[in-house]
């Protein structure tokens, strides 16, 4: 269950590219890889959500463990050290609700997971359906 | 009242009037070994509960509403919640109560037993009954006065054959009890089975019931009075509707294969019936020839329609109307006991110890959790079960395993 949490996070899909990411083909020359994110930190943010999701049952299942009051306490404490151990861009902590069109971490609203900014954009152009300017 | 009246009168298998009950209640307490209820506004509390308890569309979760009630009055609280079996009788001496307390009790206690050893006898694959349905037997009687279905072709025999166990292993009416049982569970396949179909014929049973109305539009159009047209503000003209109204009685029709056949046209029907030709699995160039002609003939979306139908096929976009299940189809042929009845994969822990109890509850809570398919149940129960087996000697030195 809590990976189909984190699955609703993680937005695209599996594949992704390098942005600008040097690649070296078979001859020996060097290409540019060309990439569809902004920037190295939305990257990095789809990193941590592919991450969180592929560990999280292993997370859920240690907290289980972990959180207990009738597991002796010897048993917590090794649990407690080897969720230190899982990498850590595999919580979800770390993933940090960006705008989608601009990357941008704050100002995020989360229905349309879109910057005050870019949204207000759309919906003065017409391109939300629904959204209306308010007044009353 | 009427109910009242009603559910002794049912209960009374010789057809007794409630009044004389009372008179007989001691042969039918030896009969059947009923608790008692001590006070009347009690019963009738009990009555009204029931009477009006709305079908009860899971029957297998603990209904603690119900099982108050009987706390109340004096029936038994072994460890088998099974055996509550909610009786109505007027009002007994003391000493009937206790006799019937004691009565009851021993016989749950032999229930417990017995069921444990059908347990261990029965294979694990075995489907479980949870006998809780009982609690809703007054309702689920009164339903089977006034609804006779008999249909017993969807439920398994393992099912049938679990349910007559738990009947027979109960004391008090066995052959009511398994009837109760088994409608139970065919209720419960009827509504899986017209969950998965969809509701198709509902409104057929609906309408069959409704009179069908005369149209009275038939001629009023071609009226003389209706042809004189006035204008209400003194123009000289009306404002013309054109010559939508003239073709009023074919847009009336519904379909356009309601009128009278002409008989032009000869019907054919040599071309329907053709013998399925073999079809075997298609082969690697089979599906990339197709997938060659689709994209040929695959043109440019004209329109945002033909955009939204190619990305539903490629299914980037959502079926409509919004089908809450809709990559799970195979998971709604799992039963139900699969997902409920965990205790089997508990086999391999200790049967003692904070694990078992770690392990209980989290079956526990696998069993009430809804959107997990049986797979990732088995695979957290799994994970839990190697876990434990590796931090083996951890666990004994703190004497836990």
């Amino acid at each position: 269950m809590a990976a189909s949490v984190l699955a609703r996070l993680v937005k695209s899909g599996f594949e992704f590219l390098q942005t600008s990411f040097r690649t070296t083909s078979q001859a020996g020359n060097v290409e540019q890889v060309r990439g569809y994110y902004v920037n190295w930190r939305m990257l990095r943010d789809v990193k941590r959500r592919q991450m969180a999701f592929e560990y999280a049952n292993d997370r859920l299942r240690m907290n289980a463990i972990r959180k207990n009051t009738i597991l002796p306490k010897e048993l917590q404490e090794i649990a407690d050290k080897e969720i230190a151990a899982f990498p850590r861009d595999s919580c979800p902590v770390r993933i940090r609700n960006r705008c989608v069109m601009t990357s941008r971490p704050r100002g995020v609203k989360r229905r349309w997971r879109l910057s005050r900014i870019v949204f207000r954009h759309l919906a003065d152009h017409n391109q939300m359906s629904g959204i209306q300017r308010a007044m009353w | 009242m009427y109910r009242r009246i009603i559910l002794l009168a049912t209960r009374n298998r010789s057809g007794i009037s409630p009044i004389a009950e009372h008179s007989i209640n001691i042969t039918n307490q030896q009969e059947t070994k009923r608790t008692s209820v001590s006070t009347c506004p009690n019963r009738q509390r009990m009555h009204y509960n029931k009477g009006v308890c709305a079908p009860n569309n899971r029957p297998f979760s603990t209904s603690t509403a119900l099982s108050k009630e009987n706390e109340e009055s004096s029936a038994p609280k072994t460890g088998v919640t099974e055996a509550k079996v909610k009786e109505e009788e007027p009002r007994k001496s003391g000493k009937e109560n206790l006799l019937d307390l004691l009565s009851a009790m021993k016989v749950g206690v032999t229930t417990k037993k017995k069921f444990q050893a059908l347990k261990s006898q029965k294979s694990k694959e075995q489907p479980r009954v949870h006998p809780e349905s009982m609690e809703s037997a007054t309702s689920m009687f009164q339903k089977a006065t006034t609804e006779q279905q008999a249909q017993k072709e969807s439920l398994s025999p393992e099912l049938v054959a679990a349910a007559s166990a738990v009947a027979s292993s109960m004391p008090f009416k066995k052959s009511q009890t398994e009837s109760e049982l088994l409608q139970q569970l065919r209720k419960h396949e009827s509504d899986t089975e017209v969950h998965k179909k969809g509701e198709t014929n509902n409104i057929g049973n609906i309408i069959a019931d409704m009179k069908v109305g005369k149209h009275p539009n038939a001629r009023s159009p071609n009226r003389p009075a209706n042809q004189i047209r006035f204008d209400d503000d003194g123009r000289g003209y009306t404002h013309d509707r054109g010559v939508v109204n003239e073709f009023d009685a074919v847009r009336r029709r519904k379909s356009l294969f309601t009128g009278k056949r002409l008989n032009i046209f000869p019907s054919t029907t040599d071309t329907t019936e053709t013998e399925p030709k073999e079809v075997s699995v298609p082969s690697l160039w089979d599906i990339e020839l197709a997938g060659q002609i689709a994209a040929v003939i695959k043109h440019l979306p004209r329109n945002g329609f033909e955009e939204m139908i190619q990305w539903t096929k490629d299914g980037k976009l959502w079926q409509y109307p919004i089908n809450n299940e809709a990559g799970l189809e195979e998971e709604s042929d799992v039963p139900f006991h699969e997902h409920v009845f965990l205790d089997s994969h508990l086999e391999d822990f200790p049967k003692q110890g904070p694990v078992r109890h770690f392990m209980e509850l989290v079956i526990n809570g696998l069993s009430k959790n809804p959107y997990l398919t049986v797979k990732q149940k088995m695979e957290h129960i799994e994970w839990f079960h190697e876990y434990f087996q590796q931090k083996e000697e951890v666990l004994k030195e703190s004497e836990a395993y």
